[in-house]
């Protein structure tokens, strides 16, 4: 499970994401669409922390990877001097806690149990970044591939330096999943000899490599010439038919309607309205939602 | 002129000056290479570092002070500073120089191996981490190696400008004892007895010689580099 709590996210003073709070459950394909600059891709690259978010935390699996975010604590909040000094100007706890998370009154320094109790916290739920990637697979727009490894190499790089099989292992299934995607012949060449729609399905096949619980795509055929985006969509639905956990970010109507299990329209960095493929493309409620299907449909 | 050019191609004790310049010339400018692309590497890295990881400031404040310093003064006044101030120890004279080119040659260095990981795609960098890969692995295995490849062609610049810059050892002495210390310290040795243009055109053609095989060498190891990109 990825769950994303009241994420914001600034680039400069420009807010990108704003109070994002959703649940990605195992099994479940989840779709973000929306117009450019809503902050689609920014969302799903906030889910392994490729980007860190301003305010607001990321779960996966019940381990905490971003900082601890206090507004998210009341508990933590009430261990504040500002709440401290709130009660003692006679407000009750509960009021003092949520004017405080109404009015974003917590300070860079809030004391030392304060301080103390959301590092305690922060050490009890968190794992380390580098581990919780591993099972996350991801899948870039421009694939990414590795330009100074050949194919085969791109595809153990990862399972060998982190000494998660050994060589011998990590090649047999590179080549296992060269020969589902019929690229075998691929395995010794440089990345710069294949065409786009090769190189997203080795990519695809990349992250695969890592035998991952998760994965993510930031619009994966966006890149692609019209007439490759057919095999690297094929492969993803060959994907999600494997009971794959997939985040995809993409422009894909189509695909979205035929693979999605809940599509998350984005407008302005947040989530603006939420449902079933069906709800969303037969039965849209937003204005905001219905324009952009008219134009993209 | 091809009198003069006779003489000093025939004197035995002219031509030992400048075979002993041609392979001090060498010499110096190899152990200065060296210095300059371990302490370029360095200072490269720990400045890129410094993005990342918030221990690395301090040791990147230094490095930008070592860059800004070097960079902003002559080397003929480094030469000066480091010969007759910082290492006015009799019999060092030979190290302080070395030392001196092989200091001016990092900072230039560091700067084009920066670039060189600045241009490699961001892309790169962020597929290995999402892999799970560690920032410093990603560098070591994919960031690095591309970005020497772009470097190569900058560095080789900069080899070719410090081997001409050591023509100014001159500056603080042609010799020690009976060692003459370059090309052109062997040249200004000669001048005096038979005038300027015959050991000045064997000095430029000497110093032609080297820098040729230089380019000769640099284009091989890109051509080795560029393997990945043939298509």
């Amino acid at each position: 499970m990825i769950a994303v709590k009241n994420l914001y996210k600034n680039f400069g003073k420009t807010p990108v994401l704003k109070a994002v709070s959703t649940t990605v459950e195992k099994g479940e394909k989840v779709v973000i669409i929306g117009p450019s600059g809503s902050g689609k891709s920014t969302l799903l690259r906030c889910m392994n922390l490729l980007e860190d978010p301003t305010y607001g935390e990321v779960w996966v699996d019940g381990k905490l990877i971003t900082p601890v975010d206090p507004y998210l604590h009341p508990d933590l909040i009430a261990l504040s001097s500002t709440c401290r000094r709130l009660c003692a100007e006679g407000m009750t706890e509960e009021d003092a806690v949520a004017r405080i998370k109404r009015e974003d009154l917590l300070r860079k320094f809030e004391g030392a149990a304060f301080r103390k109790a959301v590092r305690s916290r922060y050490k009890e739920n968190y794992l380390d970044i580098n581990l919780v990637r591993r099972k996350i697979g991801m899948v870039f727009q421009h694939f990414n591939l590795f330009n100074n490894k050949t194919v085969l190499d791109n595809m153990t790089l990862a399972p060998v330096t982190l000494k998660l099989k050994t060589k011998a292992e990590a090649e047999e299934r590179a080549y296992a999943l060269l020969r589902r995607i019929g690229l075998e012949d691929k395995a010794n060449v440089y990345p710069s000899t294949l065409s786009g729609g090769q190189k997203q399905r080795i990519a695809i096949v990349r992250a695969l490599a890592m035998e991952p619980e998760y994965m993510l795509f930031d619009e994966p055929t966006s890149a692609l010439d019209p007439e490759m985006v057919g095999e690297v969509l094929e492969l993803m639905k060959e994907l999600a038919d494997t009971g794959m956990t997939m985040v995809i970010v993409t422009h894909e109507m189509g695909f979205a309607r035929e693979v999605g299990t809940r599509v998350l329209f984005m407008a302005d960095g947040a989530i603006a309205e939420e449902g079933t493929p069906d709800e969303i493309f037969s039965a849209p409620e937003s204005p905001r939602l219905r324009e952009f299907l008219s134009k993209v449909l | 002129m091809l009198e003069d050019l006779r003489t000093v191609l025939s004197s035995p004790e002219y031509m030992g000056y400048f075979w002993q310049g041609f392979g001090h010339t060498i010499l110096i400018s190899l152990i200065a290479v060296a210095i300059g692309l371990v302490l370029g590497f360095i200072v490269a890295i720990v400045k890129i570092a410094a993005t990342q990881n918030k221990w690395m400031k301090i040791p990147a404040f230094l490095c930008n002070i070592y860059t800004t310093v070097v960079r902003g003064t002559p080397v003929a006044v480094q030469l000066f500073l480091m010969v007759f101030v910082i290492m006015a120890i009799p019999g060092v004279k030979p190290a302080a120089i070395i030392l001196t080119f092989g200091i001016n040659s990092g900072a230039y260095v560091s700067e084009n191996i920066r670039a060189g990981i600045l241009s490699v795609d961001k892309g790169q960098m962020e597929a290995g981490r999402s892999l799970g890969i560690p920032w410093t692995q990603t560098m070591v295995r994919i960031v690095f190696p591309q970005a020497i490849k772009n470097v190569i062609p900058a560095i080789g610049n900069e080899m070719i400008a410090l081997l001409k810059e050591t023509s100014i050892i001159n500056l603080v002495g042609a010799t020690v004892g009976q060692l003459t210390f370059d090309i052109n310290a062997a040249a200004s040795q000669i001048i005096p007895k038979v005038g300027y243009l015959a050991p000045t055109i064997v000095a430029a053609c000497l110093y032609l010689i080297i820098v040729y095989a230089m380019v000769l060498i640099i284009k091989l190891v890109e051509g080795r580099l560029r393997k990945s990109d043939r298509r």
